[in-house]
């Protein structure tokens, strides 16, 4: 699997007061997205996601280390194939739905009117929004600014999608709705990277995660290698002297002698279930402990 | 020269949506429409007096869009972030700067070409030729907001809108008083205002230098030869402003 973002020992500082003092927000994060790809960028506040995908894209200038779209630099024919959704976007109100989409297409493509109307109706229509896309953007809700702004990343067909934090603020409806359309556009082909708070999403949604702690990596894998971080447990429910009972299993390796026992003792064994911890346990785990890769 | 173009049409789409700018062309109109009744006080210089005041809502106007919406339009699109959905395309940051500056100056255009028909129609009224002696001031007008607009680009890559309001107006006001200034330092060439001139007259445009408005309230002729050097001043100006505040721009971190 080819890799469409390398990011190697990113560094970013920042002078913040009265008296300028410079604070390391970025201390070398390292990390890679493979083409065709869910990845998901995790972190807790101040963790420095938003600053990396900042640096990433050439919106704010790293101290030193080196990011690589599709093999090479960010350059002009890489930012052709890169959609962007920044966190908490303000679009510009005076453009109808249309109007936003036209301006994005048009920036970044230089397709005739015939092919890009037809480019912004289907987009429109994917992302729920056909109906109100002689509309204003100033009358539109959180929700459909949301979508509009998911769709002027999708607009120029990028082979790589990068989202921040596309979820926070939406209701659930808005959120599921949202997921849907990242795994659409997964499935045909482009890599989506995306930050969130919620983890459950990250969970259902990201075969990949990247998790960032104080300005570090520490955890790159595969979304189920950290689950099994959590390690795994087993919940038999038995039935024993007229009693449901519960027993709780932390070593494999004891399941079965201890079934044994159990049934030797009488016992009828009603439920075994296999228990794994949620992402948000071992999330908020590695983030009291720290973690390494 | 695509995305210049594409940026420069937003801009032109999002101020031309503005209602300031209709607020501040009513106040023009109104101000054109004043001066008929201004130049009533004079017993002979009605046309005059109704010219100047015409000419003068209309250079006012035009040179508050370029510091009032103009230390907004950087600004403005860092503040809410649009800049990020923007600079993340296949645009550099002098692509950005130029086409953001060009869709106001188109604005400006606008602004002056709808106002000057409201003072032929004035200069109708009161029986005044029209000549291309008022293209000519108004060209000195969009040369002036030009250099205002470039002005005020350059100060908003480093300063909030409302230090790069004072320091624009600031460069309007000394602008058009550095002939009084080159006058008293003439008297003088040993003192302190002789130094403030030799610093206002290399580092602050000269805005007297495209004021024209004498070519139509006097009747002056043309001299194409210094108003194209005045043109060509004017650009220089625009073209540096912009240059140093890329300069800046390329080294900020906008997000």
């Amino acid at each position: 699997m080819t890799e469409v973002l390398k990011v190697r020992d990113l560094k970013k500082s920042y002078k913040r007061g009265f008296i300028p003092r410079s604070t390391l927000v970025l201390k070398g994060v390292n990390f890679s997205v493979p083409s065709g790809s869910i990845t998901g960028f995790l972190g807790g506040n101040g963790a420095g996601k938003t600053t990396t995908m900042r640096c990433m894209l050439g919106l704010d200038f790293p101290d030193s280390g080196e990011v690589q779209f599709f093999g090479g630099p960010l350059n002009e024919a890489s930012k052709r194939r890169i959609g962007f959704l920044p966190e908490r976007p303000y679009f510009y109100e005076h453009l109808t739905g249309r109007e936003f989409l036209q301006f994005y297409a048009r920036l970044t493509s230089s397709w005739n009117k015939k092919i890009l109307d037809s480019r912004i109706d289907d987009l429109l229509k994917r992302v729920d929004l056909l109906f109100a896309k002689d509309r204003p953007l100033r009358n539109y809700s959180k929700g459909m600014l949301q979508k509009i702004g998911v769709a002027q990343a999708l607009i120029h067909d990028p082979e790589l999608v990068i989202l921040d934090e596309p979820m926070s603020g939406l209701d659930p409806d808005g959120r599921m709705y949202l997921s849907e359309i990242i795994i659409e556009t997964a499935k045909r082909g482009p890599a989506v990277f995306f930050s969130s708070h919620l983890l459950h999403d990250m969970e259902r949604l990201c075969e990949r995660l990247v998790v960032l702690k104080d300005g570090l990596c520490i955890f790159e894998g595969t979304t189920e290698a950290i689950l099994d971080r959590g390690g795994v447990e087993f919940e038999v429910t038995y039935l024993a002297g007229g009693q449901k009972n519960l027993r709780r299993i932390t070593e494999h390796a004891q399941v079965q002698p201890i079934l044994k026992k159990l049934i030797n003792d009488g016992a009828e064994i009603v439920e075994v279930r296999r228990m794994r911890s949620s992402l948000e346990e071992i999330f908020v785990k590695m983030a009291l402990k720290g973690g390494k890769k | 020269m695509r995305p210049i173009w594409v940026l420069a049409l937003n801009t032109y789409k999002e101020v031309i949506r503005d209602r300031i700018l209709y607020g501040l062309l009513l106040f023009a109109v109104i101000l054109i429409g004043m001066s008929l009744a201004l130049g009533q006080l004079s017993f002979a210089e009605q046309a005059r007096i109704s010219a100047n005041f015409g000419l003068s809502a209309i250079h006012l106007t035009a040179v508050a869009l370029a510091i009032f919406v103009g230390s907004n339009l950087v600004f403005k699109e860092i503040d809410k972030k649009t800049i990020m959905t923007i600079l993340v395309r296949p645009i550099s940051r002098l692509q950005f700067i130029i086409g953001k500056g060009l869709g106001l100056s188109l604005i400006i255009l606008t602004m002056i070409s709808g106002l000057a028909l409201v003072l032929v129609g004035i200069f109708a009224l009161l029986n005044m030729t029209v000549d291309v002696r008022l293209a000519w001031v108004l060209l000195g007008l969009l040369c002036e907001s030009l250099i205002l607009l470039g002005v005020t680009l350059l100060f908003s890559m480093f300063a909030r809108p409302i230090l790069v309001v004072c320091l624009s107006v600031g460069i309007f006001l000394i602008g058009h008083w550095q002939d009084s200034l080159a006058f008293f330092a003439r008297k003088n060439p040993e003192g302190p205002t002789a130094l403030v001139h030799w610093i206002c007259r290399h580092f602050i445009p000269n805005l007297e230098r495209v004021n024209w408005k004498e070519l139509v309230l006097y009747d002056q002729p043309v001299n194409a030869l210094v108003k194209a050097q005045a043109v060509g001043y004017s650009l220089a100006w625009y073209a540096f402003c912009v240059a140093l505040a890329t300069w800046i721009f390329r080294r900020k971190d906008v997000g």
